[in-house]
């Protein structure tokens, strides 16, 4: 009977939605709701792609380490969620700070208890602000975890999370989305090829340096073996996932329905990762002889790291160029790194630091006046009468951040392996970190645990 | 080197009474060969090379004949033929090479003595092979070797065996008839090897389209060259930075002749051989063999150059050689080279498709 009665409640409400809302007084503007709707499916893809981030490590490393590398997302986008929670927002976005200290750093909101509705003149409740921007956040260090797999200790992962959502990131995001000094010069990153990608392959950058090649990586002449991937199907189902969370990523950016504009963006995002992954594979096939497709996937993610920050600012051919070249450069780039031995087991350097540049040196060139006027921050590219202006801040705009993420994830790293150290050590990196930080192997039938027996 | 040093060391060999002492003339005479490859025409090393190998590998078999008959085997039943495959067959071994090889025997009369021959020939088999492991030659990690009872047999049951691999040409069948190609008769009767021979060629005759699937059997070695003419080294391991030249370079252009050559019937089984009877039947112009001379001798070259000695004497190589090691002279000819290796594998490709289809 209750069942009955609830059920035809239920349908009426569908049918009459006002009905429910007439008891509540003034009822908020339509195009509110609309942008909460669509900021917070833009978050729950962007949250989704950590998916992406658990599939692409774990694919691209070794399965004796398979559980770590995947569960340890987990446990780091949770830890991620608190700090960023306690802290994190409060640096990037809080709106307490004097006028000088505004330029570089946000302050207030700590521990971040928004209202549980917006109010009459928001765009959007906070809440779904926070969430969204979390999740960016979150990306961010799992980009940085490329640089750490296979061999750091899970006490590293622990401590950088601290810092790096808690501070690192903030600043950063602050610089350019918080209303900081970068902001100010008008420097173009939409959706965050300089604040996520670049600033999470710098933190990965100064982790391998300092972790060095994993064991095995690099023989004594100076040549390096090939450490292939255990799974090569994780890793394209891991681009898949992360190219569908991407139009959240990327589009969401728009942070409101409005005019239909993001979907503009959706449409540059998908020509440029489709420009990714066909040059990177026919470029690898070129080059090597043989068509790589490690180097496929890659080039795909670096399309759409490089169409991030320049989504929103270019006309759809300028958006395959893009694309294309970023797919060019993802395989030198790898090729670099690998030459100058620094061992990057999940090409984060040369996905999203490479690209990441790219991306945001792009709108230098390509950003139309059209398009800069709608989105209202900074000015045309060299390419449509902007002269060097724009290509100029966002010069400065990834020297900077790019440097300061280095320096400070050095810094931090540097001090906690003269601490506690960063890497485990041999016996444990050849076991596998499954065994020595978990105790269990992530495919426990496959690889046997020394001084047990088949079941 | 003179010609009477090279009778003399002959006359050495054929009077050598064990593998040691056929070891120890193997060995100095590639000494000898070694220290003169930079400053000599690599054919004329490769030719004395081949002629060394050949005169101890006759060695070893009459030897290895006395020895039967003093263990109570007798002479040979029926008359017999020695063959050699692979790089032996073609008369390209290197330093190091391996023993592929089989043998093929006379039709017995009878039952009885159907099996006197099969015990005797694969006792022979046996103790060749290994008297010739102990000289220095590693046995063929496929199995194509005189001491495995499938490559020793009667020419009756040889030429049953060519049929049946020539009706049903599955991969593995084609390989075996590729192997069959560079066949060669080094010692004993030299017209069963020529029966043999026979038989091959008469059924590639009947069946054209067999080229087309040993040409898809020998595709996946490709000429390793660049579309923007870099040579396509190995990225990985030791061995990084090295070009493949066994598999890259040296193999694809042994594919080319060999499935030219049988195609127009042709028997000559080495790869200068086979380009010098390609052009004399009129199927090369003359600056076509003349440049395919020149390339496949830079590809010997560099494959004996990819050997090194290590400490007991022997030789080892993987035919990869490091391409920083290579002096800039080199590079521009093997370039040059390789681009024809490429564009004679894509001609011949072509040709085979147009007569036969795509697969």
């Amino acid at each position: 009977m209750i069942k009955k009665s609830l059920l035809a409640i239920g349908a009426l409400l569908l049918l009459f939605p006002t009905m429910a809302f007439a008891a509540d007084g003034e009822p908020p503007s339509s195009s509110m709701g609309l942008n909460a709707l669509w900021v917070m499916i833009a978050a729950i893809l962007v949250l989704l792609m950590q998916g992406g981030f658990i599939l692409l490590e774990t694919g691209s490393t070794r399965m004796k380490n398979a559980g770590h590398v995947a569960g340890k997302t987990i446990f780091t986008v949770g830890l991620c969620s608190l700090v960023y929670w306690a802290v994190g927002y409060g640096f990037a976005f809080g709106p307490n700070a004097g006028d000088g200290l505004n330029a570089f750093i946000g302050f207030g909101d700590f521990f971040f208890n928004p209202a549980i509705a917006a109010g009459p003149d928001d765009a959007y409740p906070a809440t779904n602000f926070f969430v969204f921007q979390l999740a960016f956040a979150a990306v961010s260090l799992s980009i940085a975890w490329g640089g750490f797999a296979e061999r750091a200790k899970l006490s590293v992962y622990l401590i950088f999370t601290f810092i790096f959502a808690g501070l690192i990131y903030p600043i950063i995001a602050h610089w350019i989305w918080g209303g900081g000094w970068l902001a100010e010069d008008g420097a173009q990153d939409f959706a965050g090829s300089t604040v996520v990608h670049l600033t999470g392959a710098m933190a990965a950058l100064a982790a391998t340096i300092l972790l060095k090649p994993r064991i095995g990586k690099y023989n004594k002449d100076g040549s390096a073996n090939e450490i292939l991937g255990h799974n090569q199907v994780f890793t394209s189902l891991a681009v898949l996932l992360l190219w569908v969370g991407w139009f959240g990523f990327n589009a969401g950016s728009t942070l409101a329905v409005g005019d239909g504009f993001f979907g503009y963006v959706a449409f540059t995002t998908q020509l440029g990762a489709a420009g990714g992954a066909v040059a990177a594979l026919l470029i690898s096939w070129l080059v090597k002889g043989k068509a790589d497709i490690g180097v496929t996937l890659n080039g795909a993610l670096a399309g759409l790291v490089a169409i991030t920050a320049s989504c929103a600012f270019v006309e759809p051919w300028a958006a395959v160029v893009i694309g294309l070249i970023a797919g060019l450069l993802v395989f030198f780039s790898m090729a670099f790194f690998e030459k100058i031995r620094v061992d990057d087991p999940i090409a984060a350097m040369s996905v999203h630091g490479a690209a990441g540049i790219w991306g945001t040196l792009a709108n230098g060139f390509f950003a139309t006046p059209e398009l800069v006027e709608k989105v209202g921050v900074g000015k045309a590219g060299l390419f449509y009468g902007g002269g060097f202006e724009q290509l100029w801040v966002q010069i400065v705009s990834f020297v900077v951040c790019g440097a300061f993420a280095f320096a400070a994830s050095f810094v931090v790293l540097w001090i906690v392996k003269q601490v506690i150290g960063l890497r485990v050590t041999e016996e444990q990196e050849i076991l596998g970190l499954d065994l020595s930080e978990h105790g269990n192997y992530g495919y426990p039938e496959v690889l046997k645990k020394p001084g047990t027996t088949s079941v | 080197m003179s010609s009477l040093h090279r009778q003399e060391r002959l006359l050495d060999i054929a009077g050598a009474g064990n593998p040691e002492e056929l070891r120890k003339l193997r060995e100095e005479e590639q000494n000898r060969l070694a220290s003169v490859l930079s400053s000599s025409p690599v054919i004329q090393v490769i030719e004395e090379l081949n002629e060394l190998h050949d005169a101890v590998i006759v060695r070893i078999l009459e030897l290895a004949e006395i020895e039967l008959a003093r263990s109570g085997f007798g002479k040979p039943p029926v008359p017999y033929a020695y063959l050699l495959f692979g790089s032996g067959g073609r008369s390209e071994q290197t330093m190091s090479s391996d023993q592929d090889s089989g043998i093929v025997y006379g039709v017995p009369e009878n039952g009885a003595e159907a099996e006197r021959c099969c015990r005797y020939f694969r006792s022979l088999g046996r103790l060749v092979v290994e008297r010739l492991v102990e000289t220095g030659y590693p046995p063929c990690e496929g199995n194509v070797i005189a001491s495995n009872p499938d490559w020793c047999l009667s020419i009756a049951d040889w030429e049953q065996k060519l049929d049946g691999w020539f009706n049903e040409p599955s991969w593995e069948h084609v390989r075996y008839l590729l192997i069959v190609a560079d066949g060669r008769f080094v010692y004993g009767d030299a017209e069963l090897a020529a029966r043999w021979k026979q038989r091959f060629y008469r059924d590639v005759l009947h069946q054209p389209v067999i080229a087309q699937r040993m040409m898809e059997n020998t595709l996946r070695h490709k000429v390793l060259i660049g579309v923007f003419g870099q040579l396509l080294t190995e990225s990985y391991g030791e061995s990084a930075g090295s070009l493949d030249i066994k598999y890259g370079a040296y193999i694809p252009m042994v594919n080319v002749f060999r499935l030219l050559a049988v195609q127009a019937g042709i028997r000559e089984t080495s790869t200068f051989g086979r380009i010098r009877a390609l052009r004399e039947a009129g199927k090369l112009a003359e600056q076509e063999a003349q440049e395919a001379s020149e390339a496949f001798a830079l590809f010997l070259r560099l494959r004996l150059m990819s050997m090194t000695k290590i400490e007991n004497g022997q030789w080892v190589g993987t035919g990869k050689l490091p391409v920083k090691q290579l002096s800039h002279e080199w590079i521009k000819p093997l370039k040059k080279a390789l681009r024809l290796g490429r564009k004679l594998q894509r001609q011949l490709e072509k040709g085979i498709r147009d007569r036969f289809g795509g697969r």
